[in-house]
């Protein structure tokens, strides 16, 4: 049980310090910053000084997180920085529904579930850190006992951290899915003699026929039919109406014909 | 920061620019447009003669960056007007500013035919109000010309 | 075979007294293209009375009760000649309450718009593929999660400046993309008529 909160601090430590450099270096996240929710609580323009302000924050708890002496009040301070964070997502959440987080990179989906799982998660590793302070583990860089199972639960716990991130999922989930849509090919083509009409449409876009016809034209398409060998497309043409024909299949916008008849 | 534009001279300083129109939706409305909201102008209306224009401010045009597409563009303010006319039908439409957009740097080559007469790159997008003036809904995309209204 | 449709087609094909303007050739003519238009009617900015749009309320007769998103009511007269749009052309019993609707028509002076086009729940929206399952591409639409649905014999995709494929096969996860498309009414789904891709 100590180990397992001696380890918590270096967990927080890499996140915060992490999401403190996203947003000093950054310069897309500083871009989009106008969009965040953060930009809707301070204003427009104090949304960047803001969020320095909230990155050296950060990288100070995780700074005293990492560097001894230990002492419990910087596991309090990890519990207070955490809870602020879930704080802010409410807030987010309820006043700026369609503004991004701003939290750990520059993206523009609105604060979802992972976010809140994400800022849960680390205020639980913070109490722990916290409580283990209190029950005599050092809290922050002490000496601990570095065993296989505490890497693991490690390695673990900051899996779960990247996993809840939506500012990550193009370096790992959109790649697997990506990976998965190749091997899977779920819109493969179904062989079908059925040729859709907006392919006909398309080729009547690009035919000269069209061109010339178009201004005449006064609404969308009223009928189509194929007979023939041919596909026949109407169009109401200001009181007249307006026929096209083209082969099917076919691709040669030039062997469109059109008809203006009262 | 938010980067500026460069320097370089926009197109449609002196002249009409060729290029793509698309429609989209906004102000309060049915379907997945509910939450578009009001525009960057606030003012933006489905129903209204009005257009999206990709440099209305430094902050719009760090989102459109039409600069990667290697061209620049005015930097034209809400209200400002445009006249956007369909290169296959010839018909035209005058429109005011109302939003920031297309994400031109998102559609980079992309073109559009009527005929042998193409536009390339996405440079405006019109309400549904003022696309179904010189072309269907359905079409979706067409090339057009962009000159000062 | 409608006798209509036969007459179109006789019409188009052979020609006749009916046939005020055609073509062997493709065109009805350069000069009919960018001709003179009349000063717009509408000023630019201002809300324009020939195009509705809302959600239909009720049908009576041949006329669509439109309450709009801005709480104005439009009646909505649907005739011959009007074309009516539900992920492709689709006739008049295709409309049913609960639909959203965009339409362009004459604006009569009882108030009621005369309309030419229909367009029910067409939407029009950008944005990235987060996934591809079976038929379904899943989109991030400015931070919203839209579900397109693949209709086999309808869909296409369209690649640039390329022809329309049915086969979409080709779409990636991460990539921008346009879809055009009908919506399922009170739900995030959409039905794909046109996906525009970049490249």
């Amino acid at each position: 049980m100590q180990g397992i909160a001696a380890l918590q601090p270096y967990v927080i430590a890499v996140f915060l310090a992490w999401a403190a450099l996203l947003k000093l270096l950054d310069r897309r996240m500083r871009s989009q910053a106008g969009q965040t929710a953060l930009a809707q609580l301070v204003g427009q323009a104090r949304a960047i000084p803001a969020l320095r302000v909230v990155a050296v924050l950060e990288l100070a708890v995780a700074a005293v997180l990492l560097v001894p002496p230990s002492l419990v009040w910087e596991g309090a301070a990890a519990v207070v920085l955490t809870a602020g964070f879930l704080g802010y997502l409410t807030y987010s959440a309820r006043k700026a529904p369609t503004s991004s987080c701003g939290c750990l990179g520059a993206h523009s989906r609105p604060v979802e579930w992972r976010s809140f799982a994400r800022a849960g998660l680390l205020l639980a590793l913070s109490l722990t850190a916290l409580v283990g302070g209190l029950a005599g583990a050092p809290v922050g860089a002490g000496p601990v006992a570095v065993s296989p199972l505490l890497v693991l639960l490690g390695l673990a716990e900051g899996l779960a951290v990247v996993a809840l991130s939506p500012e990550l999922d193009r370096h790992w989930l959109t790649p697997l899915r990506r990976a998965i849509v190749r091997r899977r090919d779920p819109l493969a083509a179904r062989v079908s003699e059925l040729v859709p009409l907006e392919v006909s449409l398309r080729v009547l876009y690009r035919s000269p026929a069209f061109c010339s016809a178009s201004s005449h034209l006064s609404s969308d398409v009223l009928d189509t039919w194929d007979e023939d060998g041919l596909r026949f497309i109407s169009y109401a043409a200001r009181g007249r109406t307006a026929v096209f024909s083209l082969p099917l299949p076919g691709d040669d916008p030039s062997a469109v014909r059109v008809a203006l008849v009262a | 920061m938010v980067q500026a534009p460069p320097d370089e001279l926009p197109i449609d300083l002196n002249a009409a620019v060729r290029g793509e129109v698309s429609w989209f939706c906004c102000g309060t409305a049915w379907g997945p447009c509910g939450t578009q909201g009001r525009g960057a102008c606030g003012t933006c209306n489905s129903g209204s003669m009005q257009h999206a224009w990709p440099n209305t401010s430094d902050a719009c045009w760090a989102i459109t960056r039409p600069d990667r597409c290697g061209f620049n563009l005015s930097r034209r303010t809400c209200g400002y007007r445009h006249k956007t006319t369909n290169l296959c039908s010839g018909q035209s439409i005058t429109t005011s500013i109302a939003d920031c957009g297309p994400q031109t740097d998102l559609w980079c080559g992309e073109r559009s035919c009527c005929g042998s007469t193409c536009g390339t790159d996405r440079i405006i997008d019109l309400t549904a109000a003022a696309y179904s003036a010189i072309a269907s809904l359905s079409t979706g995309l067409r090339p057009c010309e962009i000159t000062a209204g | 075979m409608t006798s209509r449709r036969q007459m179109l087609k006789s019409a188009l094909l052979g020609g006749g007294a009916s046939v005020v303007a055609a073509t062997a050739m493709g065109s009805l003519g350069p000069e009919a293209a960018f001709a003179a238009a009349p000063d717009q009617a509408v000023k630019p900015g201002d809300p324009d009375p020939n195009f509705a749009e809302g959600r239909i309320r009720s049908i009576k007769d041949n006329v669509l009760m439109v309450l709009g998103s801005n709480l104005v009511f439009h009646q909505i007269r649907v005739v011959d000649g009007t074309s009516l749009w539900k992920l492709g052309p689709v006739g008049f019993d295709s409309a049913k309450p609960g639909d959203g609707l965009y339409a362009r028509g004459v604006r009569m002076p009882d108030g009621v718009l005369a309309a030419e086009s229909v367009w029910l729940n067409i939407v029009n929206i950008k944005g990235h593929i987060r996934n591809i399952t079976t038929d379904r591409i899943h989109l991030d639409h400015n931070g919203k999660d839209v579900v397109a649905n693949v209709v086999a014999g309808t869909s296409v995709a369209v690649h640039s400046d390329a022809p329309a494929t049915s086969d979409l096969s080709t779409l990636s996860v991460g990539q921008h993309v346009q879809i055009l498309g009908a919506w399922r009414p009170d739900t995030n789904e959409v039905d794909i008529a046109t996906v525009f891709s970049p490249h």
